[in-house]
């Protein structure tokens, strides 16, 4: 093992380019365990050089038999090693034997595996869980005694909402899929693991419900995650950015979202939830554009609401694109579109703006993009300090100074309500970015660079298809059954079949003709 | 296969409409009535024959021949260098009526909105917005059409019915004062657009329902026809005989609108909205002639050729005609002829020698 290991060193000292995928494996992954507890304490601990968070106890059994103890400290529950692992092995009287039936009938602990090279070792001991290892043994043993410190459920920060489930995803995979699992508790929720990351070795789990998740897309999920070869992945976007279909797009194509509820109904969909440790944001495959437009909240209140409300943020959606652009091509190219009253009033309000319109709409939007990001950046002492300096620079000063005309501060305003309207947070980003080539076509071509503009978008969107599935449908191509989700929020009694992705299996999500209304037959009640 | 992509019929349909009545809707009420006088809402009935008939032969022909287009099946039907002949004139054909469309695109932005910037300016930007499309493949310039015919066809009934309040129905009358002649004269010219619905003899093989392929294009031919119709009502109402002094009678008509004293002046919106229907028509256009030009030249792949090709149309649609009253003057005299001759004709005839090959001698079309 450790010759191995100078062997790798010794490459990588010699210095080529492009190191091969092995040269950066940290160890040699499967170099069995040794009979000899000595020589296996001498490659742990050349695996484990300068590593101080990691302890290796040595002990006697029965105080006979040595043994090792390998854990990492903060990782562990030293309380229950101590209670459960060292205690009882080490005051016990008789001779051991064999160390399974050791293990059966003296560690007091529920999760228990044995272990034979030292890859697996190792990725136990990384799991936090105790390895032991006795003399004379190939077969060590992990104990399910991980204990860190972690963040306990709270609510989504990001995507709220006032009707529905409170709690959040955490940095924990364990926690979240206990949250998923809570509320699909069929056995028909699979949860895949993968392991991603040369060196951060994070579990990625892969969530689909077994006979409505297509296995095709299921398996492309799968292939595409454990393609990736990278050192580390310490976000979903990290995975995100490497299974995408298409990477120059500005618009995503999958969806994020730290809601249990959310993704449980993207399973119920036939879609694949991933899952990551050390994030709460998970990942859902494959996405369309109007997904990025639902919110799980729609489903929550009444229908007509829902449907309502999905279609003021289809119209606010064009308008977080569009609103400048429109305003910048009236006002540059047709003016006769604006009546003559509210003509003058704006005539009147740009008489001392010294910029054109085009300079004018540039300038109020980056600055306003600017306010956000650093509004997100800013330690929250300072925050209300930013707020005020803002509402200034954006709104009543910028007017005073000449600087910009009020409807311009208006149109940046409902621009920016607008892109916030839009419940998932990545797609708003891509509307963001897009707004200002819009703005310099409006600013060139008027209304023609305008829709010039949309079209190359919409060329673009019909392109794209998110694991196989066009990412406008069901709208282009048109799918007619599954309007109802799109053009409506059809009520739940109505909404019978699932939305189609890319196969047909398992369709309908439940019995049709569940109208309620008064029960009938029972007039004198 | 060049093409992978895969439509349904109901997509075919709905690229087919945009195709033809995005240029019809502007100028034709003026040509037709130029022939027809108030009687030129009966022409569109006459001319819808002729994209029937179009549809038909452009079925059939894919009946005998499934998975092929009109350039790689008339090899089999007339003997590969006739067919290399037929190829170049489609070839030339749909280049040089690709620069049409795009001139008649230029000078109406240029004449009622634009009227300073340079015309080469918006026909290259769109040229090039069609180029991405027409790489995309059908099934994005399937999606596209999708989603802009309904909006499109939303505004144009919204504008429309705007400009309810205006229309006097008396000037439809005297129906037929000079007989049918007139309205048959009418219709030469709108036969001029009709013909293109041989377009779907190229998108036929790309059907996934191609049995359905007929209906739907009898429905789209059906569709065309009553939008020529009530637009031509629409011009007639509002101008009475007086409509082919006009150049644009839709676009002067939305002049009209007026509502509480806010929604006015709304051509511009018609503008926007008709760009629409304007990109989907010149992106199939321009899509169908780079498939003639890869399949007469047996390329295996498309989309190197479709920059190059756009390229092309841009001088093209500038060389076609001097101005815009010469162009107005070829739609409304010779151009009929010189479109139908090819884009009618020769499939008809294809067809004919087709069932006398194979349906009457040996059969041997099922080949493909």
């Amino acid at each position: 093992m450790r010759f191995v290991y100078k062997a790798a060193r010794k490459r990588k000292k010699s210095g080529s380019d492009h190191p091969s995928a092995r040269d950066l494996q940290p160890e040699n992954p499967q170099h069995p365990l040794s009979a000899d507890l000595n020589e296996n304490r001498s490659i742990l601990e050349s695996i484990y050089a300068d590593c101080m968070d990691v302890v290796i106890r040595d002990f006697l059994i029965a105080g006979e038999t040595k043994a090792l103890l390998v854990y990492i400290d903060g990782l562990s529950n030293i309380d229950l090693i101590d209670q459960h692992v060292l205690a009882p092995l080490m005051q016990a009287s008789s001779k051991p034997g064999d160390t399974d039936a050791m293990v059966q009938t003296k560690v007091t602990v529920s999760e228990r595996k044995g272990l034979t090279t030292f890859a697996e070792l190792i990725e136990q001991v990384a799991k936090g869980n105790p390895v032991l290892i006795v003399d004379g043994q190939v077969r060590a043993f992990a104990f399910g005694l991980a204990k860190w410190d972690k963040r306990g459920v709270e609510e989504p920060v990001a995507e709220s909402v006032i009707r529905g489930p409170r709690e959040g995803f955490t940095e924990t995979l364990s926690v979240n899929t206990s949250l998923i699992r809570r509320k699909l508790k069929s056995p028909a929720l699979k949860i895949k693991s993968i392991q991603v990351g040369r060196y951060t070795r994070t579990s990625v789990a892969i969530a689909y419900v077994e006979g409505i998740a297509q296995p095709a897309l299921v398996e492309e999920v799968t292939k595409r995650i454990q393609r990736i070869d990278i050192d580390g992945v310490l976000e979903s976007g990290y995975i995100e950015e490497m299974i995408q279909d298409y990477p120059f797009s500005p618009f995503p194509q999958l969806l994020t979202t730290e809601r249990p509820d959310a993704a449980t109904g993207a399973l119920l969909e036939g879609r694949v939830v991933i899952l990551m440790d050390g994030t709460p944001f998970s990942l859902i495959a494959p996405a369309t554009l109007f997904s990025l437009l639902q919110s799980p909240e729609d489903y929550y209140e009444r229908f007509m609401i829902g449907t309502f409300v999905r279609w003021l943020r289809y119209l606010f959606f064009l308008f977080a694109l569009t609103a400048p652009s429109i305003y910048v091509a009236i006002l540059t190219f047709h003016q006769e579109m604006i009546p003559t009253a509210l003509l003058l009033s704006v005539a009147q309000s740009r008489e001392e703006i010294p910029f054109p319109a085009l300079v004018e709409a540039f300038l109020m939007e980056v600055t306003f993009e600017a306010l956000r990001e650093a509004g997100v950046r800013l330690p929250k002492q300072v925050g209300a300090a930013v707020s005020i300096v803002g509402a200034l620079v954006i709104g009543q000063a910028a007017t005073a100074a000449g600087l910009v005309s009020s409807p311009m501060v208006m149109v940046v305003a409902i621009t920016g309500i607008a892109s916030f309207m839009i419940p998932r947070y990545t797609a708003g980003i891509a509307l963001r970015i897009l707004r200002f080539p819009m703005i310099l076509l409006a600013g060139m071509l008027g209304l023609l660079g305008l829709m010039l503009g949309v079209i190359l978008i919409v060329v673009h969107l019909s392109t794209i298809r998110s694991f196989g599935v066009p990412y406008l449908s069901p709208l282009a191509p048109m799918k007619g059954r599954d309007m109802k989700d799109v053009l409506f929020r059809a009520p739940l009694w109505a909404l019978n079949t699932r939305p189609r992705l890319t196969g047909d299996s398992n369709l309908y999500r439940q019995a049709p003709g569940q109208k309620p209304g008064p029960a009938k037959g029972d007039e004198h009640g | 296969m060049i093409e992978r992509g895969k439509i349904s019929a109901f997509q075919m349909a709905f690229l087919m409409y945009p195709t033809i009545i995005a240029t019809a809707i502007i100028s034709v009420p003026t040509i037709m009535a130029s022939h027809a006088g108030q009687d030129l809402w009966l022409s569109p009935i006459w001319a819808s024959l002729l994209g029937i008939l179009m549809v038909v032969t452009a079925y059939r022909l894919n009946k005998m021949f499934p998975k092929m287009s009109l350039i790689e099946y008339s090899c089999l039907i007339i003997g590969r260098v006739p067919a290399k002949i037929v190829g170049f004139l489609f070839f030339f054909m749909y280049a040089h009526d690709n620069g049409f469309v795009l001139r008649q695109y230029g000078e109406f932005l240029i004449d009622s909105f634009l009227p300073e910037t340079p015309i080469i300016v918006v026909i290259g930007s769109m040229v090039m917005v069609c180029a991405f499309a027409v790489r995309g493949g059908v099934e994005v310039l399937a999606r596209c059409a999708q989603l802009f015919v309904p909006v499109m066809l939303l505004f144009l009934v919204l504008i429309n019915a705007l400009l309810l309040p205006e229309l006097d129905p008396s000037h439809m009358f005297p129906v037929l004062e000079k007989g049918l002649g007139a309205s048959l004269m009418g219709s030469v010219p709108a036969q001029g657009w009709f013909v293109e619905f041989i377009d779907i003899a190229f998108l036929l093989p790309f059907l996934t329902d191609r049995e359905q392929g007929l209906k739907w294009g009898i429905y789209s031919v059906f569709a065309v026809m009553l939008t020529m119709i009530a637009i031509s009502f629409v011009a007639l109402f509002l101008f009475g005989t007086m409509i082919d002094s006009f150049n644009y009678p839709v676009l002067t008509a939305t002049r009209y609108v007026s509502l509480a004293d806010f929604v006015q002046h709304v051509e511009a919106l018609l503008m926007a909205v008709w760009v629409l229907g304007a990109f989907v028509k010149i992106a199939v256009f321009y899509y169908v002639l780079v498939l003639i030009a890869s399949q007469w030249l047996n390329l295996s792949d498309a989309r190197p050729i479709v920059f190059p090709l756009g390229f092309l149309l841009l001088p093209l649609s500038i060389w076609v005609a001097p101005n815009l009253q010469e162009m107005s003057a070829f739609f409304s005299t010779s151009a009929f002829f010189y479109i139908v001759s090819i884009k009618g004709v020769i499939p008809v005839l294809l067809l004919v020698i087709a069932y006398v090959r194979f349906r009457f001698g040996k059969k041997r079309g099922d080949k493909g």
